[in-house]
């Protein structure tokens, strides 16, 4: 849902990192916060528990260069994703623009995403929304770690049919595949407002 | 529970700006914000020092929705003012109608009981623009066209510094 304000010339979206808890959400936006510069982000605000999980939420507002005058500001946010916390996801996921879904590459988790994608379509379907219709992309993390499954078979499982979108390996402490999953969402978001123009081709 | 697109043009501003104004006059408070349920600032007034106005309306908008999660659990229809008392300063987070809340901040200037009364008033009002501006035209002048490939491009290139 998103905000424009003609005064303040300011166009807000919401963008959630969704998936499993420890599947690198809040690394993504860590990242992000580290290596933007001081000009294009805000404050990173993280509600967490002691051991660093999160508990609510984290927070980081970014902004890439403007629309015809306008800041365009993208309100990052991850969820808990821990199963008992899914009150607390919901309400995160409240006026959301577009979805990141970040999932656990590793063997042993490929249950939990399953879960997780599955605990999203619910959610959103309380808001009125649905994933096949909002902008939305998958980030298959933790590519460095071993064992993790072919990305074959992570597309069969988490994208595939109907809403098959597209996909970024990613090492997230690290960076890879952080930027490529923000930049796609975004511009996705950017292009369901606003539509596009067709190019003239030559 | 759908949420509904919000669009503030410059006069609609104008007058949000004119009932805060009148807020914080009434209510001596020293700064009133408009806040989006999902968390986005829509309006703010008489924040004399810098305030990080996003990040306050993303943790007061979630302070609020989880005290409204709670009345639910303990079976209230929704907490409709959340307060924390300060050593300096206090806040009030008040409803303004089903997407929006108002937040005052206050000092030993004026009592709860003052802010509360004029929030109740400002938020009555706020409620009535916010209704107009919904059924408003969404992208209107500047916006109204279609973007280009590269403004899209552009307005989605985050890029490490
Ligand atoms: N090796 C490796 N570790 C990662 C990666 N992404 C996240 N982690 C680590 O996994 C743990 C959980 O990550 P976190 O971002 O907190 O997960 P969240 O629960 O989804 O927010 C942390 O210790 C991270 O440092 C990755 O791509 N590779
Ligand atoms: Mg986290």
């Amino acid at each position: 849902m998103s905000i424009i304000n003609y005064a303040a010339k300011v166009i807000n979206f919401k963008v959630v990192y969704y998936g499993p808890g420890l599947a690198g959400k809040t690394a993504n936006l860590q990242y992000i916060h580290r290596c933007l510069p001081e000009t294009s982000k805000g404050k990173m605000v993280s509600l967490a528990t002691g051991d660093d999980r999160t508990l609510f939420f984290d927070f980081l507002p970014v902004s890439a260069l403007g629309v015809r005058g306008f800041t365009t500001r993208f309100q990052l946010y991850t969820v808990p994703g821990q199963t008992h916390y899914n009150m607390t996801r919901k309400l995160v996921l409240r006026g959301v623009d577009g979805v990141v879904f970040v999932a656990d590459s590793q063997w042993a988790r490929l249950r939990e995403n399953v879960e997780s994608l599955r605990n999203l379509d619910e959610n959103l379907k309380e808001y009125g929304l649905a994933l096949a219709a909002m902008p939305y992309v998958v980030q298959y993390n933790k590519r460095d770690l071993g064992p993790v499954a072919p990305l074959d078979y992570l597309e069969y499982l988490l994208n595939r049919g109907a809403r098959r979108v597209p996909s970024f390996e990613a090492v997230a402490v690290d960076g890879t595949g952080v930027f490529d999953t923000l930049n796609t969402v975004s511009r996705m978001i950017l292009v369901k407002e606003f539509g596009q123009a067709q190019e003239a081709h030559s | 529970m759908k949420a509904h697109d919000v669009v503030i043009h410059e006069a609609d501003a104008t007058r949000i700006d004119a009932v805060l104004q009148r807020f914080l006059g009434d209510s001596s408070s020293a700064a009133a914000l408009l806040i989006d349920r999902s968390g986005q600032p829509l309006a703010e007034t008489g924040t004399a020092r810098t305030l990080d106005i996003g990040s306050i309306g993303a943790l007061a908008a979630a302070a609020f929705s989880s005290t409204a999660a709670l009345a639910q659990l303990l079976g209230e229809s929704e907490f409709s003012v959340l307060f924390h008392e300060g050593v300096r300063e206090s806040m009030h987070v008040s409803t303004v109608d089903e997407q929006t809340i108002l937040l005052a901040i206050f000092d030993e200037r004026t009592t709860i009981g003052m802010v509360r009364l004029f929030a109740r008033e400002a938020s009555r009002a706020i409620g009535v623009i916010l209704e107009e501006t919904r059924k408003r035209p969404k992208r209107v002048g500047a916006l109204a066209a279609p973007l280009t490939a590269d403004e899209a491009r552009r307005a989605s290139d985050h890029r490490p510094a």
